[in-house]
């Protein structure tokens, strides 16, 4: 059902000769959906590509159906927060998103009511009528949203929105996100703080030097990484005796005991099996006390299919 | 070993009040200064570096009075400013160089030592480039070199990992642990990031509106509390949370299908697994409840 | 046999003598300065000046060539000094307005400023740091070669001529100074207000070169004389021409001229002393 979706079909976006982002496939769900990637890997093109602000070199983009071509259509379901920090002169909070909304053609009275509203959702409504100019750096972060909520929209597209939040913002803002994503919407999200990403994300992509690296949920994409074993962190009392018994699984290939001594680490290539397994071996008298596993975050992964990238 | 007190430090601006009455001592290697934009974190930061006038109250870093011996802080304290801080036609030798010297060390040593920070931190191929070129990265990397070039006793971190993408927040990180453990210095981070703050600082200060509203150890608070645990599993979960309050262990379930259980006194874990073993239930995650840094904030802000 | 490993170590060592520390940023800027090629050529060209003075002073006191070649003879005088004034000031104001902006507007640009005070290093060793590049440079195109002319005539003529006009190596010593420190302030003080560098520079100029249009203006509309205090050439000169006893038919009181002197100076250093503070202080 494309109804519901955020599809590109092959889209490449090239800059003369330089590259944006190159074969991009996806079908993106309802939910929340981060974005993550190296500065550079082409994550405000796709952005870009998103809102119709820039049109693909070749492929086929269309959200919920409708193609980004049609601006009229489609900024009335998308909402657009960008990472870049400037305002018109002189403009307020209120009359930003005020005059926003009427661009769109809202009457006076509706545009007013919307404007109080999306203030009142992001807690600005002391400072709107103050200068943009003055803000902090939180506060212009809050407009941003503000002015990309303020029309309601299907889509919302936010390219690091957390940025310069303290923690309370930043954990009402991803609660905000949770709602419209229960809502049915999509809230697309570029970010760097990977373990936001896991918090709150029902699937993520992963973009390097323009490409589309992995996408989809997370466990799932985990899994897909079959060079690298799933690690498990287990502490408990014994760790020589319950890394004996673990090694017992011939999928088990590597077990590392704790610097402390109170732990192991293990490497496994069958998931269901050694936990299933484990259970059993935990009833014995190794002392088991938690369990964990050790590499199953969007941060593991960005590691492993990215890498830590030298400094240029 | 006091690192910092306060000792009804109070800041005002005008008529505002921007800092109240601040009382407490600061004494881990590693400090986390959290609080909600406005709670007057940098004004703290700024009048320990003595930037602004204190109206009230004094405090002191290692022992020195902040008025008195300014300028003595001022030669033992590293500083990495949140904004933009750089010389952009000088290459990053020439600044950390300059630096160095400006804080009193000889010319020799501020050039060999401007080497070995820029090559520590990670800029070493980028050194001789003028620093108007670096990308954000790598000016965050520039100024934090520039920040411990003369060996700080005190190094003052004011979002250290601001807008850094995941492998150079990463190595940020790393830096900041290393430089704790290597036990040189004391550390006072200032960041909105949660998780950093918990993963290097020892002790969190936490300021809403200009007072102290939380202040604790969090290695003291991590000595685990064995009572409450979590489970999150895969498979069959129906009656899993019926049969664990079975066993004596009262359950709840949250939104993403979590367990938490509290145990009763002496209770054997082994009794959960064999009940997993039963079931056929993978347990992915057994883990001890402890109030995560999130927790401890958003309780403090309520406060 | 052994292993190094990059990790962090501390640092501890001799500290220089915190007096001298002003010095070093005017050591990394004499570097940079150096460094270009235009400026060294243009402070070449500045001294050609002084040059052909010292061989007019050679001439001075072989009155037998001169009448040979038709010339009468001449004094060096207060007024001979004046027109060396006159004519080192413009360069040495353009060198400064040169130098000025780079000087200032690199540090106040992208934040560094609080990178120099989070140390022990106050705004007064800042300015005075700044001071020390611009002072010699100035000085070398002005008061040096000046007092080296005197130094010249002097020994070419006799005792009598020194004791009569040692005056006029005080005086000049004294007017070219108070020219070197007053271009230095305008000169600090206008980068530090205005942060584009090119914009300074055109500022700078401005103050020097439409100031007589303004003076002008002002005193056709106003119908008044005292305008004039904002032409910076007039105020110097009368100045100079006072302390050099020479008549340069100025109608600009000599106490007007240095009271508008000093309310200039107040103004920069009020100027400078705010810019920098607010650096210091960061709201």
């Amino acid at each position: 059902m494309s109804q519901d979706r955020i599809t590109f079909d092959n889209v490449s976006r090239f800059y003369g000769e330089v590259l944006g982002v190159n074969r991009v496939t996806l079908s993106i769900p309802p939910g929340i959906t981060s974005l993550v990637g190296p500065n550079g890997s082409g994550k405000t093109t796709l952005l870009n590509l998103m809102t119709g602000l820039v049109r693909p070199t070749e492929g086929d983009i269309r959200i919920l159906g409708i193609e980004p071509r049609d601006p009229r259509k489609m900024f009335r379901m998308v909402g657009y927060s960008t990472q870049f920090d400037s305002f018109p002169r002189g403009a307020t909070g209120r009359g930003f998103i005020y005059s926003f909304l009427r661009l769109f053609g809202y009457p006076s009275s509706k545009a007013s009511a919307l404007t109080a509203e999306a203030l009142d959702v992001v807690h600005l409504t002391d400072a709107a009528d103050r200068k943009i100019a003055g803000y902090s750096k939180g506060m212009r972060q809050r407009v941003k949203l503000a002015q990309a909520i303020a029309h309601d929209p299907q889509v919302l597209v936010l390219d690091e929105p957390l940025n310069g939040l303290d923690p309370l913002v930043r954990a009402e803002t991803l609660t905000l996100f949770r709602k419209y994503a229960a809502e049915g919407r999509h809230v697309f999200v570029s970010t760097h703080i990977l373990h936001e990403v896991d918090m709150i994300s029902d699937q993520f992509i992963l973009l390097s030097n323009g490409y589309v690296v992995a996408e989809g949920q997370i466990q799932d994409v985990r899994s897909e990484i079959r060079e690298h074993p799933l690690q498990v962190t287990i502490r408990c009392k014994q760790p020589h005796a319950l890394a004996s018994k673990v090694f017992e699984m011939d999928h088990v290939v590597e077990v590392r005991l704790h610097p402390d001594g109170k732990g192991v680490l293990v490497l496994t290539r069958a998931a269901e099996l050694f936990y299933r397994k484990l259970n059993h071996i935990a009833m014995g008298d190794f002392g088991v006390e938690s369990i964990a596993p050790a590499d199953d975050t969007v941060k593991s992964v960005y590691e492993y299919l990215i890498g830590e990238e030298s400094q240029r | 070993m006091e690192i910092i007190e306060l000792s009804g430090l109070s800041v005002r601006f005008g008529k505002r009040e921007i800092l109240s009455d601040l009382r407490t001592t600061l004494s881990s290697r590693s400090v986390g200064l959290l609080g909600p934009n406005g709670a007057g974190k940098s004004t703290l930061i700024q009048a320990l570096l003595g930037f602004c006038p204190v109206s009230a109250g004094t405090a002191s870093i290692l022992g020195l009075d902040i008025k008195r011996d300014r300028s003595r802080i001022r030669s033992f304290v590293g500083y990495m400013p949140e904004n933009d801080a750089l010389i952009a036609n000088m290459t990053a030798v020439s600044m950390v160089r300059m630096m160095g010297e400006l804080s009193g060390m000889e010319p020799k040593a501020a050039l060999e030592r401007a080497h070995e920070v820029l090559f520590y931190v990670g800029l070493g191929e980028a050194r001789y480039r003028e620093l108007g070129t670096y990308s954000l990265g790598m000016r965050q990397l520039a100024k934090l070199a520039q920040a411990i070039v003369h060996g700080p006793k005190l190094l003052i971190l004011d979002e250290p990992t601001n807008g850094l993408d995941p492998p150079a927040r990463q190595r940020m990180i790393r830096l900041i642990h290393e430089m704790i453990d290597s036990g040189e210095m004391h550390v006072v981070i200032c960041s909105h990031l949660l998780g950093d703050v918990e993963e290097t600082c020892e002790e969190v200060l936490i300021l809403k509106l200009g007072r102290i509203v939380h202040h604790s150890n969090l290695a003291e608070e991590r000595l685990a509390n064995k009572r409450f645990v979590e489970i999150e599993t895969l498979g069959e979960l129906r009656g899993f949370g019926d049969m664990l309050a079975g066993l004596g262990c009262p359950c709840t379930v949250d939104v993403k299908g979590r367990f938490k259980l509290e145990l009763p006194s002496d209770f054997d874990m082994r009794k959960i697994y064999g009940l997993a073993a039963e079931r056929d239930l993978q347990l992915r995650r057994v883990s001890y409840r402890q109030d995560t840094l999130e927790e401890i904030f958003l309780k403090a802000m309520e406060a | 046999m052994a292993v190094y490993k990059l990790t962090y170590k501390g640092h501890k060592g001799a500290s220089t003598p915190a007096w001298s520390r002003f010095l070093i940023p005017a050591r990394y800027n004499y570097a940079k300065l150096t460094g270009i090629r235009f400026l060294m050529l243009f402070v070449t060209v500045s001294l050609f000046y002084p040059v052909g003075a010292a061989i007019y002073v050679y001439l001075s006191a072989n009155s037998v060539f001169l009448t040979s070649m038709g010339f009468s003879p001449f004094e060096i005088d207060g007024e001979f000094f004046y027109t060396f004034c006159r004519i080192q000031g413009v360069l040495s104001y353009l060198l400064m307005a040169f130098i000025s902006p780079s000087l200032v507007s690199w540090d106040i640009s992208n934040g560094a400023l609080q990178l120099y005070f989070c140390r022990p290093f106050s705004r007064l060793e800042y300015v005075l740091g700044k001071l020390s590049v611009l002072l010699p440079m100035l000085s070398i195109l002005t008061w040096i070669p000046a007092l080296i002319l005197f130094a010249i005539k002097s020994s070419i003529s006799e005792w009598s001529w020194t004791t009569e006009n040692w005056w006029l190596a005080r005086s000049v010593l004294l007017g070219l100074m108070l020219w070197c420190v007053l271009l230095s302030l305008i000169g600090l003080a206008v980068s530090a207000t205005v942060k584009r560098r090119v914009a300074a520079g055109g500022l700078i100029l401005a103050i020097y070169f439409g100031g007589t249009g303004l003076a002008g203006a002002i005193n056709l509309v106003m119908g008044i004389e005292s305008g004039s205090l904002f032409d910076l050439t007039r105020v110097t000169q009368t100045i100079w021409a006072d302390l050099l006893r020479y008549d340069n038919g100025s109608n600009m009181t000599v106490s007007s001229a240095w009271i508008a002197l000093c309310i200039v100076t107040a103004l920069c250093l009020w100027l400078l002393n705010r810019r920098i503070r607010s650096f210091e202080v960061i709201k």
